[in-house]
């Protein structure tokens, strides 16, 4: 593996900002395949991901690995639009109606975004009709719902009622702290995960299988 | 047993005589002020809106007649000012989204957008950008993320996230004067807020009390920072633990002698499963500092102390004693790793779990009342044999919690003290 490469996932990997983007600057420089680099860094987040959910690096290390994708995909990303690689599929996240907590929400995001999907971010206090009009506007795969409260569990409720009549139906997803695969199913949401690492793996089998 | 002599023996790890009982003493261990109104309907005390004593969360004061219904053991001093920058002085009405008539203070200014979500103001000054947000369908504020356009995350300079810690203020110094004198002789132990102790309340990086506040205020790059830059983050600590030092001598001088509790800090460490911070970086950059705040307070007053942090911080709680915390709140038993068992045998004698009584992300809010009774009476079982043990919900209760649970709650501690 060419050494740019390397030092991108390292560079993720320990979160350093400056060296994640020094690094796709080189490899794109040489030449390399787009997709090489946006492997290099897919690997990167992956392996925060399962650190993160083996409790060995804890948010503020995903934070800045995060960030440092983000300074990585700022030069890779129009290089991957011009050479036609465009994520396979797409999400529309937010923090439900009445609910500001986004730190859980933004982790999943920014993890998702690592496995290359196309992220849809509502941010916080987001109504059924702002979800529903999204919904309509980007046609995603999935759409995400975070809530951390117990006084925002029945607004999550009321919002996958209201996406639940949807034509054509669209796959729902939801977390955060109160949420327990329980309570998911009861409302009638097509997963649950407890952590950012696995809401990748959730949102990919989901997706896979409605292919 | 007075309520007083009743919760200092709890601390001192000596089973007093009941089992004490907290509601309303601090920001972190209140009542939604929706849900004191319902309270105080049940107990048929006088028809009177509630006064909000902390707007963050809109806590709705415990007054002492409710005290007395619900037979509860501490009374708060609160700061004075809010967290809104504005002194909880000179009420007037204010109704909330939900239709409650409330009373809050003078500055507690407000704005509604055309969608229904209401701002609120930093030192309740319309005229500077809102620095609080309560949704339409909400609760409670939230601090609005007021970044400066001139921060650059390679340039920090300390005392841009230094602003809000200085010299107690003559107001300041009078508000603890006529506490001190309103409260001097109370049957029920005080606790009482300490100002500059909280090392990186996550609820007040944003600093909703500034009007044009600098350096770092955004959540995430305040917490990349532990990542980033720990040496810049321990020496903000050093600069706050200096200053409050100074402001704790001239406290201790007007009221030591009142205070029994004071609520050191409450920054939340853990997550609903996990850390926001592993120990080698907490024994490194959090220790010392408490370490010398406890030291001061053990050496210099009768004080306990009190450290607030929800989430599965049990991997902290030795950390927590080695720092000298007498105390430990909201005690999370519903996050993971923190069974109640496992707590009061490993830690048991040596902090004092104040908090962990009941589930408020389930049974709380969403069982019976028989289920409500049946866990508060096995927590207090678990937790109060030998002291070490102050009952409160698991952090403050929120809204939309039935009050026929609250109040199964309270009776079976009742009934667990064999006063039903
Ligand atoms: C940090 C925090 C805050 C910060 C939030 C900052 C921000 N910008 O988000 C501040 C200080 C502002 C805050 C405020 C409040 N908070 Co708060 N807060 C927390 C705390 C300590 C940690 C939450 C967190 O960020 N965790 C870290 C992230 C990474 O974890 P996470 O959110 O759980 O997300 C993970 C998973 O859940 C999952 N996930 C999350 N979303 C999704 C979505 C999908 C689709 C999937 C698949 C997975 C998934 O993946 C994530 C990453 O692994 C929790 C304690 C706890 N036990 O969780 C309380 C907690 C959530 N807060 C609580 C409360 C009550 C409040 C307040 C009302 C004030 C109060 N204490 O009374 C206000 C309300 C604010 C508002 N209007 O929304 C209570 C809720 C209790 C209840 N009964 O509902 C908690 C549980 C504290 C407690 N012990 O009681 N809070």
């Amino acid at each position: 593996m060419n050494e740019s490469l390397n030092q991108l996932t390292t560079a993720i990997k320990a979160g350093k900002r400056k060296d994640a983007r020094a690094a796709t600057a080189a490899a794109l420089e040489a030449g390399l395949p787009p997709q090489s680099v946006l492997d290099a860094l897919t690997e990167g987040m992956n392996d925060v991901g399962v650190r993160f959910k083996a409790n060995t690096i804890f948010v503020p290390e995903v934070l800045v690995a995060a960030r440092a994708m983000q300074k990585s995909m700022d030069l890779l990303e129009p290089v991957l639009i011009a050479s036609g690689i465009e994520p396979e599929f797409s999400i529309v996240i937010g923090t439900v109606e009445g609910d500001l907590h986004d730190i859980g929400k933004n982790l999943v995001m920014m993890m998702l975004k690592g496995a290359n999907f196309k992220v849809i971010d509502l941010g916080v206090n987001v109504s059924a009709e702002a979800f529903a009009n999204a919904v309509a506007e980007h046609k995603p795969d999935l759409v995400a719902l975070s809530a951390l409260l117990t006084t925002t569990m029945p607004a999550m409720e009321s919002i996958v009622c209201d996406l639940s009549r949807i034509e054509p139906p669209i796959k729902i997803i939801v977390g955060g702290a109160p949420i327990t695969p329980d309570f998911a199913d009861q409302i009638g949401a097509d997963g649950y995960s407890a952590d950012a690492a696995s809401a990748v793996e959730l949102a990919q089998k989901l997706c896979a299988n409605a292919q | 047993m007075t309520p007083k002599q009743r919760i200092r023996a709890a601390i001192d790890h000596q089973e007093p005589d009941k089992l004490p009982i907290d509601f309303g003493s601090s920001g972190i261990t209140g009542i939604h002020c929706s849900v004191v109104e319902k309270l105080r309907d049940h107990y048929k005390l006088e028809k009177r809106p509630v006064k909000i004593c902390e707007p963050y969360q809109m806590l709705g004061e415990v007054e002492g007649d409710l005290l007395d219904a619900m037979r509860i053991d501490a009374q708060a001093i609160f700061s004075h000012g809010t967290i809104f920058g504005f002194p909880n002085e000179n009420w007037k009405p204010w109704t909330a989204p939900w239709g409650q008539e409330l009373l809050v203070a003078e500055r507690f200014n407000t704005t509604t957008d055309n969608a229904g979500n209401i701002y609120i103001y930093p030192e309740g000054d319309t005229d500077a950008p809102a620095s609080g947000r309560m949704p339409k369908t909400s609760y409670f504020f939230d601090s609005i993320e007021r970044i400066d356009p001139d921060f650059d995350e390679d340039e920090l300079k300390l005392e841009d996230n230094l602003e809000e810690f200085g010299p107690m203020s003559q107001e300041e110094e009078a508000h603890w004067t006529e506490q001190a004198e309103k409260w001097r002789g109370c049957e029920r132990a005080i606790t009482a807020p300490l100002s500059g102790t909280c090392l990186g309340d996550i609820a007040l990086v944003p600093a909703p009390f500034l009007k044009k506040p600098k350096g770092v205020r955004g959540v995430a790059d305040w917490y990349m920072l532990s990542a980033d830059e720990p040496e810049f983050l321990a020496s903000i600590f050093d600069r706050q633990v200096e200053i409050a030092l100074e402001n704790m001598a001239k406290v201790a001088k007007i009221a030591g002698d009142v205070i029994d509790v004071v609520v050191v800090c409450g920054t939340d460490f853990g997550t609903q499963t996990s850390l926001f911070c592993g120990v080698p970086q907490m024994r490194d950059i959090w220790l010392p500092r408490y370490k010398q705040i406890n030291e001061w307070i053990h050496q210099n007053t009768n004080w306990r102390t009190f450290k607030h942090s929800c989430g599965a911080i049990e991997p902290l709680v030795e950390t927590f004693i080695d720092c000298g915390f007498d105390i430990l709140n909201p005690v999370q038993c519903s996050a993971d790793g923190m069974a109640p068992e496992g707590l009061k045998a490993k830690y048991g004698d040596r902090i004092t779990f104040w908090g962990g009584g009941v589930n408020t992300q389930q049974t709380l809010p969403f069982g019976t009342p028989e289920e409500v009774r049946k866990e508060v009476l096995s927590r207090c079982e678990i937790f109060a044999p030998g002291g070490g043990f102050v009952f409160n919900s698991i952090h403050n209760v929120q809204a939309r919690t039935p009050v026929e649970n609250v109040i199964a709650m309270i009776d079976a501690v009742h009934e667990f003290n064999g006063d039903k």
